[in-house]
């Protein structure tokens, strides 16, 4: 084991919640290994944010999600070895690291036929078959298992396709999104026809419906959840919420992500009402406004505590969008809700974004959880191998700039009296990576923290009351 | 070969090197002028609403500036080259951009395109991503949105007849490069790697009968051209996306190679496939794009778990070409942060040797500074297969 690796300590999380996450991963895997040896079950490789767990879950399929696989790598600081092995199949490291992970951590597997030596909680298994889809977020995920079937000839990819429309501003998207629901509706009974012939299962459309059922009560629930950390002090940060994503993201279609969220949302309701909050003297509340997290720094969430800085909210794996807010078409079909609910989260923020000026779906998300959750400043990440999240924040910072100006701070005007003047929020762009640890400097990071920090302070002391 | 009466090397070589001169004019005749940056934008509907395609083109002589205060390091290098030109005003005659759905760099930089250049015409161009009945289906209503939506900005109604009046356009130029191509044949090739590129790129920077007027002079010229201007040498392909200057092909052609196949965007990805015309027209560019144009970006079922098979569906064009073009050895150029083409490198390495061709890996950013880098690494490879 590497120094790097020995030194590591885990983030402390600021609810029980968040701290179970650890067992409940370590179970997935543990659960993935075995079912291969027991054979009892197919199990799929497939990403989060498909809206087809509800269609895993009913044809009773396990899935490996291979990302999380990729993050564990990451977090435990051991992604390395396999990032090489990726590399040297002619894969650049420039790509999703997530993706060159589990190509390299696959190709190993199967060139000696058994788990490479001490693979990370057990290791990943060779699934049955893979599920790709790129939709119209992510290149990687459309060509992750095409380059892994390289080294997996046997291992049948579903690739579905799930576009959305993109934000128009002079366009409202329901011109559109009816030949879009139409095509995604396709996609995914394609799908279910496939899952099928894997399985031999048949689709049994009353479990499917009660299963999207229990998926859009847990997305609701989940929404009201993440509303109460508007409260002062806040009492759940980002920090934790990279750990609740896991059932928001890989446990979607279960009683136990609902009863998960149900513990949470009663766990901050307590905190609340004790005045609980993350931090003990709370100073600067920030929004992670963009970006995957490097899982091996996590800790840097806690060196923001120590300096008095909580983060309430984040865009990052806020994967879900309040249902009942959305003007969707009725329908009792299973498979015709989910493409709805696909549609209806995509294009959340567009009514809203047209209204307002020179406003983008993204940014308008900004501007509104800056004033829902009492935000003074923003943070974000470039992860360098992602393009998919990782592209487009520094124009939404720049347009946020141009539009929306929350601080009033007093300045001098010209003859020496005190004027007030609006500004925009300061912001924060760190760089590195979400499993390539080589991109990170500790050292440069909290730097960078500490100077962030500084202009937050003297933001706070020329406010204008 | 500078001959003034050479088309070539005169009005060829006048609008490479002042590219846009010719949209210049035309747009301060009162045409308009709509820019694209990748094979996937159906420039057959911007014929038929009657503005001018024009391919914006990156320059990688050109350091970043401004682009680098609204654009992320990790975006595709040509990308960000097109877009630092576009919003320093290098092409300030455009009325409209169109950009498909391709890459994640160009998808998820639409905003930033949108709103920074702040041209009257924006469009987004949901190309699919499998190829299915239903992906068709889906296609034929995005193309049928986009003839809509540029003929409310044109103020004309673009119809059926319009499209494939544009599409036979298209197709004439697509069948002129092909007879460019065939020049590439004999060796010495009649036209040089460095010729046909700038050819094809001046081609993509004027009207659609410009330019087969244009390749019908070239054509014309290079029939009666008497001695190439090339020696014998190895013959090479180029195997990548976008290469729209001529430093790689040059640097090629200065060790005695001769460039004479590609599989690029600027080159036969983008050039040959011909719409269909006994078809309606919008499902004809449907199935163009999608079906014909062979880009990574588009996933190619594997059905049968057959993977000799399936790198010949998705890589077959490599081995046509090779064989056509009797090439010695190809030049699989990528460039850094290229996720659809990253990914392929080791299926293409595959193919390459499943067809004995030998390859050369090239990983490369989209300026002048690594040329040194990558003469050193070709003149070895040249010397291998020589």
């Amino acid at each position: 084991m590497s120094e790097e690796k020995k030194k590591h300590k885990k983030r402390r999380t600021a609810t029980q919640a968040a701290a179970s996450i650890g067992p409940m991963v370590k179970e997935f895997i543990a659960g993935t290994i075995r079912a291969k040896e027991e054979a009892r079950q197919k199990i799929a490789f497939t990403f989060i944010v498909c809206h087809h767990e509800e269609i895993l879950a009913a044809l009773d399929v396990l899935p490996l999600w291979t990302e999380n696989f990729a993050g564990i790598c990451g977090a435990i600081r051991d992604a390395e070895r396999f990032l090489q092995r990726a590399e040297s199949l002619g894969l650049s490291r420039s790509l999703c690291t997530y993706a060159l992970c589990g190509i390299g951590f696959d190709q190993w597997r199967e060139e000696i036929g058994e788990m490479p030596p001490n693979p990370p909680w057990g290791g990943q298994v060779k699934p049955d078959f893979m599920v790709s889809t790129g939709q119209i977020l992510c290149d990687p995920r459309a060509k992750w298992y095409q380059a892994s079937q390289l080294y997996m000839p046997d291992v049948p990819i579903y690739n579905i396709d799930m576009p959305y429309p993109l934000f128009d501003p002079k366009r409202d998207h329901r011109d559109v999104w009816g030949y879009y629901h139409k095509y995604i509706v396709k996609e995914l009974r394609g799908f279910v026809k496939f899952v099928e012939e894997q399985t031999g299962n048949k689709m049994d459309y009353d479990r499917l419906t009660e299963l999207v059922d229990l998926s859009d009560r847990t997305w609701n629930l989940i929404d009201e959840t993440y509303k109460l950390r508007a409260s002062v002090p806040s009492v759940m940060g980002t920090g934790d919420a990279m750990n609740t994503m896991v059932p928001m993201c890989f446990r979607m279609a279960s009683q136990e992500a609902y009863d998960f969220f149900f513990n949470l949302k009663k766990e901050l309701e307590e905190k609340i009402a004790k005045k609980e909050g993350e931090v003990e003297d709370e100073k600067y509340r920030l929004m992670w406004g963009g970006g995957l997290p490097s899982w091996f720094a996590l800790g840097d969430f806690n060196y923001f505590n120590s300096k008095g800085a909580v983060f309430p909210v984040e865009t990052t794996y806020r994967m879900v969008a309040p249902l009942n807010e959305m003007d969707l078409p009725e329908t009792k079909d299973p498979i015709e809700r989910l493409a709805w609910k696909w549609l209806g989260y995509w294009t959340f923020w567009y009514d809203k974004a047209r209204k307002r000026p020179g406003s983008e779906p993204d940014v308008e998300r900004l501007i509104n959880w800056i004033e829902e959750y009492k935000i003074d400043g923003i943070v974000m990440h470039e992860a360098f191998s992602c393009r998919t999240w990782h592209v487009g924040l520094i124009w939404q910072l720049n347009q946020l700039a141009k539009i929306y100006k929350p601080i009033p701070v007093l300045t001098l005007g010209k003859g020496g009296e005190k004027t007030v003047e609006n500004r925009e929020l300061p912001s924060l762009i760190l760089e590195s990576d979400i499993i390539d640890i080589s991109t990170y400097s500790e050292v440069d990071t909290r730097n960078r923290i500490d100077a962030f920090i500084e202009t937050l302070e003297s933001v706070r002391q020329s406010k204008a009351v | 070969m500078n001959d003034k009466n050479s088309i070539i090397s005169s009005k060829v070589e006048k609008y490479y090197q002042d590219y846009g001169a010719r949209a210049k004019e035309l747009k301060a005749q009162g045409k308009t002028i709509i820019g694209w940056v990748c094979s996937f934008v159906p420039l057959e509907i911007i014929t038929a609403a009657g503005c001018v395609p024009f391919r914006i083109r990156g320059d990688i002589r050109e350091p970043i500036t401004k682009g680098d205060n609204l654009l992320e390091t990790i975006v595709c290098p040509f990308v960000r080259s097109c877009f630092d030109l576009s919003v320093k005003g290098r092409y300030d005659f455009l009325d409209g951009i169109v950009i498909p759905h391709a890459c994640d760099s160009m998808t998820r930089s639409y905003s930033t395109w949108m709103y920074s250049l702040e041209l009257p015409f924006s469009q987004f161009v949901n190309i699919p991503s499998v190829v299915k009945e239903s992906s068709f289906e889906f296609f034929n209503e995005v193309l049928n949105t986009f003839r809509q939506t540029l003929g409310e900005f044109v103020g004309k109604a673009i119809s059926d007849n319009d499209i494939a009046e544009a599409i036979k356009l298209h197709n004439e130029n697509r069948d002129k490069a092909k007879a460019l191509y065939e020049f590439k044949k004999s060796d010495p090739p009649v036209i040089s790697g460095v010729e046909l590129a700038k050819v094809l790129t001046v081609g993509s920077s004027l009207p659609i009968t410009e330019s087969n007027s244009l390749f019908d002079e070239v054509i014309e010229e290079l029939k009666n051209r008497k001695e190439s201007p090339r020696k014998k040498g190895p013959r090479i392909m180029i195997d990548g996306a976008c290469l729209d200057n001529i430093e790689l092909i040059k640097l090629i052609e200065d060790t005695g190679a001769n460039v004479v196949a590609d599989t690029l965007c600027n080159g036969t990805r983008d050039s040959l496939p011909h719409a269909d015309v006994d078809r309606d027209p919008i499902d004809a560019l449907a199935h163009r794009y999608l079906d014909k144009v062979n880009c990574p970006k588009t996933y190619i079922d594997n059905k049968e778990l057959n993977l000799q098979k399936d790198l010949e569906n998705r890589f077959g064009d490599i081995g046509y070409f090779a064989k056509e073009f009797k090439v010695d050895g190809s030049i699989l150029y990528v460039y850094k942060y290229c996720d659809p083409f990253g990914f392929e490198v080791p299926a293409r390495k595959a193919y390459y040797n499943s067809i004995n061709i030998p390859h050369l890996y090239l990983e490369d950013e989209y300026t002048t500074g690594t040329i040194g880098q990558l003469k050193t690494r070709i003149q070895a490879f040249l010397e291998m297969i020589a």
